[in-house]
């Protein structure tokens, strides 16, 4: 008699617990407070640039130069920044046999001079002006700036190995001679050796400059891409 | 290296300002900037509608017609404008080619017309961007059997090979019914008798109204015994006949033996011979009336006839997991509902549920919506629970069906596209390697010219060679500068790759550096690879260190992968024969992929000897690389 009974009973209970859980499984009641998530849509980010004319006051190139550089440029990126993916991406194919990654980061944040995370067309044209049409000491204080990686006005051994590094790292595997770990460490000192004039284990800007002034090779080499464009 | 990121390369080199004072070489001289302020607009005429673009824009691929100086035979001086009497629409996607950087295939256009037009302005095919690829290679694959079905059909009524063997001959007969009368006839008379023997051993079980001294009816089979007799025989002397020469023509008779069709002949036929063996033995009688009901499993010989039996039996057969699992999981839904409405059904009168074996029946009719109504449930709550059980058997029925019918499906394009992927896989694998690779040897065939390619280019244009076409030099020197530029500023050479592994070798061996002349001949290729790039690319040969002792030119044309592509005859998706063999024939059969990498800009080919143009076109041929697809 019992058996029936107790039978009964429980039945009951697991037909309720059963069908509430359906109910809340076909989502028509929820027990928490958990709404459905919305679907945040990843607006991409759209960048319009500003006009020609201002453009053109902000930066030595002409009006043929900056149309031909915003066809590239959007060209790529069609809306109208970069991120740093999209920049080590492009950087990348113009140095298949390496990784180019490591460089194009250091890049990309000399570039980004707002350091919002993308660059844009101002930025990009910006950089460029001073890279191909600026003074030999922007162009030098352009290069300070790249391989300052924390932005405190001292270059110090361990940013200039990582910026070393991340050169020979453009190289590859296959080269000759073959590389060996000591090389960028080699090369870090004899650039400190050259820089570092007063021995303090860091290079200043001033510091910098002025041994590149003296260096004839250096300042022949920051003509060479005078006429990029 | 696409032509799309062109336009960043004097990004590249302005940040390369950022090597300047790390160099402790001097740079090399820029190159000189020819061409500058020629970016003009250049007006395509196809058949009257007008397309513009940049000149630049179709120099990118110099090695088609509208990127070489083969456009200049279409240019028409009234109009000041290129001419193509072609078709418009084909010719938006093949211009979008050259501002992309990537082919696409319209879906709606026919594979021929957009063949003939890629053909006609030299874009290779294979270089269709992924989006698309596939799309392609099926419309071509129809395309390819249809061609060959019309050649078949043509063919088919007198096909001779008179140097089949009549093995061979019977053999493709008996799986080819179409292929000769003969063999339709065979077929046919096959496909009759079966359906003969399948009714007479249906035909032999009804009753056929009581004999004249007989008080019981009995069965047609015993009253005319003889009758039914004579044609069983019948019948099985055809299946042996046609056993014996399917085993006599089979070209693998061991397999043949082990294939499910042979099985099912053999069940077919072998009731009827140990029935004579035994007949008149009254102990295994028993046994041997079991044994005919084997006789029914010559319905199946009818597969051999139709071919969606047999994708019905591989359906089923590669759905057995999930039919498994489906069974299992109803198992175990009859067992919990057995137990509880055996539990519940305790306590009532008389009730049938006496067991839970019992109860299975129960549940299994309720489950399956059957309700035979042979057993019932009295009590509330065993109504309660077989309701609940009801319910859940036609969710739970109902899964398999769009289960198996998705399976179908699958299983149908499976065979098709499994392949397909493999060989894209590869073939995309191998055209970045190459495009890499075309890029990085470009550069070491511009060095070991070094300062020679201005002074042959000076050359050519006095010999006035204009046979082979001038690519885009600025783009292609001013990248070589690039890289030159690194190699100063780090102190190290690029080479290729077989130089880097000799030099790998020695440095392992410990033997005194190569010299670099000694480096650029053709290094051994049996080298132990202590570089793990080279077990990829067994059979991928540089095609630049091959080719350097006495030739001054540099390469052009380079890095054009082909390879054969996949003989077409068995991929038949259709119905008829062959069903289940392409499955396992897909996975042992040497397929070779064809494909081919657009050509990169490469420096001028400098051919100052006159009439050279057939030597470069058979250093092109060599120039082809295979990389098979296992």
């Amino acid at each position: 008699m019992w058996e029936t009974e107790g039978l009964q009973t429980l039945g009951i209970v697991v037909i309720v617990c059963a069908s509430l859980k359906l109910l809340h499984l076909l989502g028509l009641i929820s027990f928490s407070e958990d709404s459905v998530e919305d679907e945040l849509e990843l607006s991409a980010a759209r960048h319009r640039p500003e006009a020609l004319e201002q453009l053109e006051a902000q930066t030595r190139f002409s009006r043929k130069e900056l149309q031909i550089l915003y066809r590239g440029f959007k060209n790529e990126c069609p809306s109208g920044v970069v991120n740093e993916d999209t920049f080590k991406e492009i950087y990348s194919q113009f140095f298949p046999q390496g990784d180019a990654s490591t460089y194009a980061h250091f890049l990309f944040d000399a570039f980004d001079t707002d350091h919002n995370g993308s660059v844009s067309f101002e930025d990009f044209v910006m950089g460029l002006s001073i890279l191909l049409r600026g003074t030999v000491q922007e162009k030098l204080n352009w290069a300070f700036n790249l391989y300052d990686i924390n932005k405190d006005g001292y270059v110090t051994k361990e940013e200039m190995l990582d910026i070393i590094k991340s050169i020979y790292d453009m190289m590859g595997k296959c080269t000759y001679p073959t590389l060996k770990e000591e090389t960028p460490r080699q090369h870090v000192e004899i650039f400190f050796q050259k820089m570092d004039k007063n021995r303090d284990g860091v290079v200043t800007i001033d510091e910098f400059i002025d041994c590149c002034q003296n260096d004839e090779n250096i300042m022949k080499s920051m003509q060479l891409f005078e006429n990029v464009i | 290296m696409a032509a799309g990121v062109a336009a960043w390369l004097p990004f590249a080199r302005a940040a390369a300002i950022g090597w300047m004072p790390v160099a402790s070489a001097p740079m090399p001289p820029p190159p000189r900037d020819k061409r500058r302020g020629q970016d003009g607009l250049i007006i395509l005429n196809v058949s009257g509608t007008r397309f513009q673009t940049w000149l630049n824009t179709l120099e990118r691929y110099p090695d088609t017609l509208l990127g070489s100086t083969e456009r200049d035979f279409f240019f028409h001086e009234e109009t000041n404008e290129y001419f193509f009497d072609r078709d418009p629409d084909i010719f938006r996607h093949i211009l979008n080619f050259y501002r992309t950087g990537k082919l696409h295939y319209p879906r709606h256009e026919c594979i021929s017309a957009y063949d003939e037009e890629l053909a006609f302005f030299g874009i290779i095919p294979e270089i269709i961007g992924d989006c698309c690829y596939e799309e392609y290679k099926d419309r071509r694959r129809e395309n390819a059997e249809r061609i060959q079905d019309d050649e078949e059909n043509d063919n088919n009524k007198d096909m001779v090979l008179p140097d089949m063997s009549f093995r061979e001959t019977m053999w493709r007969a008996f799986e080819n019914p179409h292929t000769s009368t003969m063999a339709l006839v065979f077929y046919y008379v096959t496909g009759f008798f079966i359906a003969v023997s399948v009714m007479a051993n249906v035909v032999e079980t009804v009753p056929c109204g009581s004999g004249p001294n007989r008080a019981k009816e009995v069965s047609c089979g015993e009253r005319y015994a003889l009758a039914f007799f004579c044609l069983d025989t019948a019948c099985v002397m055809i299946f042996t006949v046609e056993y014996l020469l399917r085993l006599i023509a089979a070209p693998s008779r061991y397999k043949f033996v082990k294939s499910v069709m042979s099985i099912i002949d053999v069940v077919a036929i072998m009731p009827y011979y140990i029935g004579l063996v035994m007949t008149d033995n009254e102990d295994v009688s028993g046994a041997f009336v079991t044994l005919r009901v084997f006789r029914v499993f010559r319905i199946f010989k009818f597969s051999r006839h139709s071919a969606g039996l047999r994708i019905l039996g591989y359906t089923l057969k590669s759905c057995a997991s999930e039919l498994g699992f489906l069974l299992f999981s109803l198992t175990m839904a009859i067992i919990i509902f057995a137990t509880v409405m055996f539990y519940a059904e305790k306590g009532s009168t008389a009730t049938k549920f006496t067991s839970i074996p019992a109860a299975f029946w129960y549940t299994i009719v309720t489950m399956t919506t059957l309700g035979y109504g042979d057993m019932v449930p009295k009590t509330i709550i065993g109504k309660v629970f077989g309701s609940i059980c009801s319910l859940s058997g036609v969710l739970v029925i109902a899964l398999p069906v769009p289960v198996i019918v998705s399976n179908f499906s699958r299983i149908y394009h499976q065979s098709q596209r499994a392949e397909k992927r493999r060989a894209q896989k590869k073939t995309r694998l191998a055209r970045i390697h190459a495009a890499k690779s075309g890029g990085a040897n470009a550069y070491l065939q511009y060095k070991r010219n070094g300062m020679l390619a201005e002074a042959e280019e000076e050359a050519s244009k006095h010999a006035g060679q204009a046979l082979v076409c001038k690519s885009n030099p600025t783009f292609e020197t001013q990248h070589h500068h690039l890289l030159h530029c690194l190699e100063k500023t780090t102190n190290h050479e690029f080479v290729d790759e077989q130089t880097y592994e000799t030099s790998c070798m020695e440095v392992s061996l410990a033997k005194p550096s190569m010299s670099r002349s000694s480096s650029m001949s053709s290094s051994p290729h049996g080298l132990s690879s202590c570089c793990t790039r080279r077990n990829k690319r067994k059979s991928f040969n540089v095609p630049n260190s091959n080719m350097v002792a006495g030739r001054r030119g540099s390469i052009q044309e380079l890095s054009t992968i082909q390879i054969r592509e996949r003989p077409m005859s068995n991929s038949r998706s259709s119905l008829n024969a062959k069903f289940e063999e392409t499955v396992p024939l897909n996975s042992e059969e040497q397929s070779y992929i064809t494909a081919a990498v657009i050509s990169m800009p490469t420096p001028p080919v400098t051919t100052p000897e006159g009439g050279d143009s057939s030597s470069s076109h058979n250093f092109l041929q060599s120039n082809i690389v295979r990389v098979s697809a296992l």
